[in-house]
């Protein structure tokens, strides 16, 4: 019962820009998400390699976003970091990633990735419609894009995330849950 | 005295109260405006405070996450409203009290209109604006204004209740100055009479005193009068027919004797100590009676006219009280060298009050049988008035008059339980009445 992302608020925003890719409001409205997700999220120092390492985003397997998520990312800032985007086969998952997006793609893959990350200080985004779920998981409630959070898987990576993102997500698993 | 008029203590008194009022209002429009900046100041805490709680809200464009960070401010009454506006500058949740926010950002005017303040702040992660906040309030809630300018209000009224009661007490000063002025002013006058009165009876005493001195004399000086009188007679007869030169001599000697036997009877009639033989008398038949005498006495120059109105009888030796009239008469006459009228008046007259000059003599209020003797010639100046009655005292040229005429009736007149009443002033003429008890006994 938390808030309810209003699509049609971005829809602005879309009209704009949407000109050239032939690409749904849905994976519109995530591309604008998942950059604005970062400034609410602390990685440990660890996670980068210096102080002015922009955050990363790896999308892996195919791009849904046609071109808005670099876009939407350019727009945003983490602090001093910038936000940069990669994408990247399920093969290669690298440590380099801050914040990984995981597409619609097999179950069995989409597990293996989140296998590969766990213990790592990265959150996973799963994208709606997997059975599998990242630290945020995309959900579509009554036709509106919306996140759940696992607040406890996010703990065992060293990953804060902050109240604010947890205020807006649909459903909330919180620390110390198994 | 200037009883309305202000004294130096109440116009600094006056003037520290208007100093108090003015400090009051000042003290008042500074309160305020620290108050307005210490508001402003608060209110931009709260808006930086709402600002960065929702800025995941305006991010992500979640209007209802949005309206619920803006609803925890509608605790704060003096918070009129409260609005979070996109990046679009379109108002994604708010609320207002009393007053509108606009839809849109840019068609908020500058100027809320007095006693509001807007304060606007951006939101959003650091480096980014996403969003403004917008908050209304009241620079300061009416009650407490009003309880700020009810200390104001308090420290005037003060003010004009200080002056009030100065101004009644001044009043009062005045009144109680005027009081104690006519009351001082009412002392002096009785001390003035007390005075007049004071002077009254030491010419009393006076008059008394010489009175018992030379009426103790007289009666000595009779007594010795009538040693060498009875001896002048025993000479004579011893000296029987033959007396020759030394005759004459006895003769001169007694009838030297004689006026000076009349002398002393006077002094001893002022001295009220001559033995009388009072009787009941009319005085206007006195003076009738003594008329034809009196119109010899003053020779043809003088017209005597009678008024003879009184019909009450008194009781006094009445050979004295002849001898009065006379002398009176020809007092009279003296004052009228040239000529003039006499009048001779009697009345009767019921008296409650003292006439003028008399109340110094306690004097009887009374009925009284008046006779006055009153002529049109020279008059007497107010000094001379004054010591008419003084024995010695003569306004004659020397030898010619004894100075004892007017006492001698005044000491009769008093002897008799009358009273002298002298008027007159200079070429006014002169009035003397003699106010004699009524007597009121049935005639025999």
């Amino acid at each position: 019962m938390r808030a309810r992302l209003p699509v049609m608020a971005l829809l602005g925003l879309l009209v704009a820009t949407s000109a050239r890719a032939d690409v749904s409001l849905e994976y519109a409205v995530k591309a604008a998400y998942l950059p604005k997700f970062i400034p609410f999220i602390t990685w440990p120092e660890t996670a980068f390699a210096g102080p002015a390492t922009p955050v990363t985003i790896c999308v892996l397997g195919s791009d849904p976003f046609g071109g808005r998520l670099e876009q939407a990312a350019g727009e945003l800032k983490s602090g001093d970091r910038t936000i940069a985007v990669r994408y990247l086969q399920p093969s290669d998952a690298s440590a380099a990633c801050q914040l990984v997006f995981v597409g619609k793609t097999d179950e069995t893959v989409a597990e293996a990735t989140l296998d590969a990350m766990k213990g790592k200080p990265v959150v996973t985004v799963t994208d709606s419609g997997l059975k599998a779920h990242g630290v945020i998981s995309f959900v579509i409630d009554a036709n509106h894009v919306r996140f759940d959070i696992d607040n406890a898987s996010a703990a065992q990576t060293g990953v804060v995330i902050s109240s604010k993102l947890l205020n807006l997500a649909h459903a909330v698993k919180p620390r110390g849950q198994p | 005295m200037n009883g309305r008029g202000w004294t130096p203590s109440i116009l600094a008194a006056l003037a520290a109260a208007a100093l108090l009022v003015a400090a009051g209002i000042w003290m008042a429009a500074y309160q305020e405006r620290r108050y307005s900046e210490q508001q402003i100041k608060s209110v931009r805490e709260q808006a930086e405070v709402l600002a960065a709680s929702a800025t995941a809200a305006i991010l992500f464009g979640d209007s209802s996450a949005a309206q619920e960070y803006v609803d925890g401010l509608r605790a704060n009454p003096e918070l009129l409203g409260a609005a979070i506006y996109g990046a679009d500058g379109r108002r994604m949740a708010g609320f207002a009290r009393g007053t509108q926010l606009p839809e849109q950002l840019a068609s908020l005017r500058a100027n809320p209109g007095p006693g509001y303040v807007d304060i606007a702040v951006p939101a959003g992660p650091k480096g980014t604006r996403t969003g403004i906040v917008l908050l209304r309030s009241v620079t300061e809630p009416p009650e407490r204004r009003f309880v700020r300018y009810l200390g104001l209000i308090l420290l005037v009224t003060m003010g004009g209740l200080v002056i009030a009661v100065l101004s009644v007490a001044q009043a009062q000063l005045a009144r109680r100055h005027q009081q104690l002025t006519a009351v001082n002013a009412r002392l002096h006058e009785e001390m003035e009479e007390r005075r007049k009165t004071e002077d009254a009876l030491r010419q009393a005493h006076k008059m008394e005193a010489i009175g018992q001195l030379s009426g103790g004399i007289a009666h000595d000086f009779n007594n010795l009068i009538m040693i060498v009188k009875g001896n002048l007679r025993l000479l004579r007869r011893k000296l029987g027919d033959e007396q020759g030169p030394v005759g004459t001599y006895i003769v001169s000697a007694d009838e030297a004797l004689d006026r000076a036997a009349y002398l002393t009877q006077r002094i001893l009639a002022f001295s009220r100590r001559q033995p009388l033989t009072p009787q009941r008398v009319h005085l206007g038949a006195l003076a009738e009676g003594l008329s034809e005498l009196l119109r010899h006495s003053v020779g043809e120059k003088v017209e005597i006219v009678l008024r003879l109105n009184g019909s009450w009888p008194t009781h006094c030796d009445v050979n004295q009280m002849e001898n009065v009239i006379l002398n009176l008469s020809i007092n009279a006459r003296d004052a009228m060298p040239n000529g003039g009228r006499l009048v001779i008046e009697t009345a009767d007259r019921t008296l409650s009050e003292p006439p003028p000059d008399l109340e110094s003599q306690n004097f009887v209020p009374g009925e009284y049988a008046s006779l006055a003797v009153i002529d049109t010639g020279s008059g007497m100046s107010e000094e001379v008035r004054r010591r008419a009655v003084d024995p010695f005292f003569t306004t004659k040229p020397q030898g010619k008059g004894t100075g004892l005429g007017l006492s001698m009736t005044f000491g009769f007149v008093r002897q008799s339980d009358g009273y002298l009443l002298i008027e007159s002033a200079p070429d006014k003429g002169t009035a003397i009445t003699i106010l004699m008890p009524r007597d009121s006994e049935e005639a025999a």
